[in-house]
């Protein structure tokens, strides 16, 4: 049974970091479906789970990230939602630690609802549905709808959840630094973000992805200061940068980015992980700076 | 100015600033049947309003939604006032013509759709090749179209390289005078743009705008 408010009590609880740049690394094609790996390069991806697992992870995201039929759909791969979901479950099942967890990984649509987009509700809880199917039958312990920039999208997802299965769901948005504060690109607020999640009696939420690890101890301190709830913090590793060589890569390193955990705990995270320019290296450093901060306190 | 054509203009702007999709249009069309001329409602009124929906989503007042009926009030209106512009023989003359796309090995479509807007809202006569173009598309389609202008979108790290080639494939095919090049994206920075050659880059799509406009003044704005 997957507790988050007991697994946060006297402990950080770690996830993962990325998932998409590990599956560039080991060879995934720019223009694939990255879910679609689960079936065609189930090595691989269980390798990346395991290599996190290995570096400390207490639980790990499921390779379904775009795994919603909306975005399925262009790939052509819509009708099979539910099977490359289970098989991302299944997936990280199989090399999952007796005592760590599976986390089944839902991020957005990609398309936006009326009035800015086409779509109505109902098709985004047709997107969601299969997919959360997918991930319960396959196993995982608890969701995480993440990335999310408009609320009621991240709430037909968390509907679509609740409806299909009785697991816990953590939730993720994303928001910028604006001159005025932090927003979602949607302009939901940190307050408005909080009370939705309180009033939806979702277990733990937070955010992840664009932010660098400084601006997001900023913004979990204001969250902090608007729950008590487990807050998840998944920062970015800076912006990206260019070599010489031409390869792209992020600005901090694995111990820089290390360098700033014992802050982001201080500042009121409870369940920590990577975003993009994150690998099993830098869940390696912040494990150790974790077990560190707590010996310390202890 | 009479105050009679002046509140027409007012309240036209103001439809476009608070994003009245339904309201644009036939608000248009009060400042036409008043006797205003079609150019000066554009001028005084319709571009003033979309630089002042930019103004605030800079200022972080507006967000996307904001921004998108903004763009969306301004094209109402311009369909009624260009169609108005015709009818006495006269046109708009374009900004400039883009092909715009988000690279190949990229999906994601939410920002270079947003740039897409604001530019056609901004004048601009703009081909969007949608996501997940080939580099040579976007190339022949720019070539095909005569146009000024190749708008080039990244969200990943690893497909922001794909904008690079796009320059060196103009570059090799003897082309790049005769297209600027932007791009942008979450991991594109000016300074990346620089190295990979580009001629501009936009940190959103309210600058993009600005970007477009430097790069083609001088030029005498279009294909001519």
């Amino acid at each position: 049974m997957f507790d988050i408010k007991k697994l946060t009590e006297k402990q950080v609880f770690l996830l993962d970091g990325a998932m998409g740049t590990e599956l560039f690394r080991a060879g995934l094609p720019p223009g694939h479906c990255p879910e679609s790996w689960n079936e065609e390069r189930p090595e691989e991806v269980a390798g990346i789970h395991r290599s996190y697992y290995e570096a400390g992870s207490l639980a790990v995201l499921t390779n379904s990230f775009g795994g919603n039929a909306l975005k399925l759909a262009g790939y052509g791969l819509e009708s099979r939602t539910y099977e490359l979901n289970f098989k991302a479950a299944q997936l990280a099942r199989s090399v999952c630690p007796e005592g760590r967890y599976v986390g089944g990984s839902i991020g957005p649509t990609g398309k936006f609802l009326k009035p800015v987009g086409d779509l109505t509700e109902d098709q985004l809880l047709e997107a969601f549905r299969p997919q959360v199917e997918g991930l319960a039958a396959g196993g995982v312990d608890f969701l995480l709808i993440e990335t999310q920039y408009d609320l009621r999208e991240s709430l037909a997802a968390l509907r679509a959840a609740r409806e299909a299965c009785s697991l816990p769901v953590l939730v993720t948005m994303t928001f910028n630094l604006t001159r005025r504060g932090y927003f979602t690109i949607m302009g939901v607020s940190p307050e408005t973000f909080i009370r939705t999640m309180e009033e939806n009696t979702v277990e733990a939420f937070g955010a992840n992805c664009t932010l660098s690890p400084a601006d997001m101890i900023g913004l979990i301190k204001t969250l902090r200061s608007l729950s008590s709830r487990p807050l998840i913090a998944q920062a970015n590793a800076g912006q990206p940068q260019v070599g010489p060589d031409g390869s792209t890569f992020y600005e901090l390193g694995p111990g820089e980015y290390a360098d700033f955990i014992p802050e982001l705990i201080e500042a009121g995270a409870r369940v920590i992980g990577g975003c993009c320019g994150t690998s099993p290296e830098y869940i390696k450093k912040i494990a150790e700076k974790i077990s560190s901060f707590f010996d310390k306190i202890n | 100015m009479k105050p009679e054509p002046n509140s027409h203009l007012q309240a036209l702007s103001q439809a476009i600033v608070q994003g009245l999709v339904d309201e644009a249009g036939p608000l248009a069309e009060k400042a036409l049947d008043a006797g205003l001329k079609p150019l000066q409602v554009i001028e005084q009124a319709c571009v003033p309003a979309i630089e002042e929906v930019g103004r605030l989503w800079e200022a972080g007042d507006y967000f996307l939604p904001e921004l998108i009926a903004g763009a969306e009030a301004m094209k109402a209106a311009m369909t009624v006032l260009q169609e108005a512009l015709k009818s006495s023989g006269q046109s708009l003359k374009s900004a400039g013509r883009v092909v715009i796309g988000t690279v190949e090995g990229d999906i994601h479509d939410i920002g270079k759709n947003m740039v897409a807007s604001m530019l056609r809202a901004s004048g601009f006569e703009v081909i969007d090749l949608g996501a997940d173009v080939k580099v040579e598309r976007f190339v022949e389609t720019a070539e095909r179209e005569k146009a000024d202008i190749i708008a080039l979108s990244a969200l990943l790290t690893t497909t922001m390289l794909n904008q690079k080639r796009v320059v060196e494939l103009l570059v090799s095919r003897g082309l790049k005078d005769r297209f600027k090049v932007m791009v942008g994206g979450a991991p594109v920075t000016e300074k990346f743009a620089r190295e990979i050659g580009a001629d501009g880059y936009g940190e959103s799509a309210v600058q993009a705008v600005s970007v477009a406009r430097n790069l083609l003044s001088g030029r005498g704005g279009k294909h001519d």
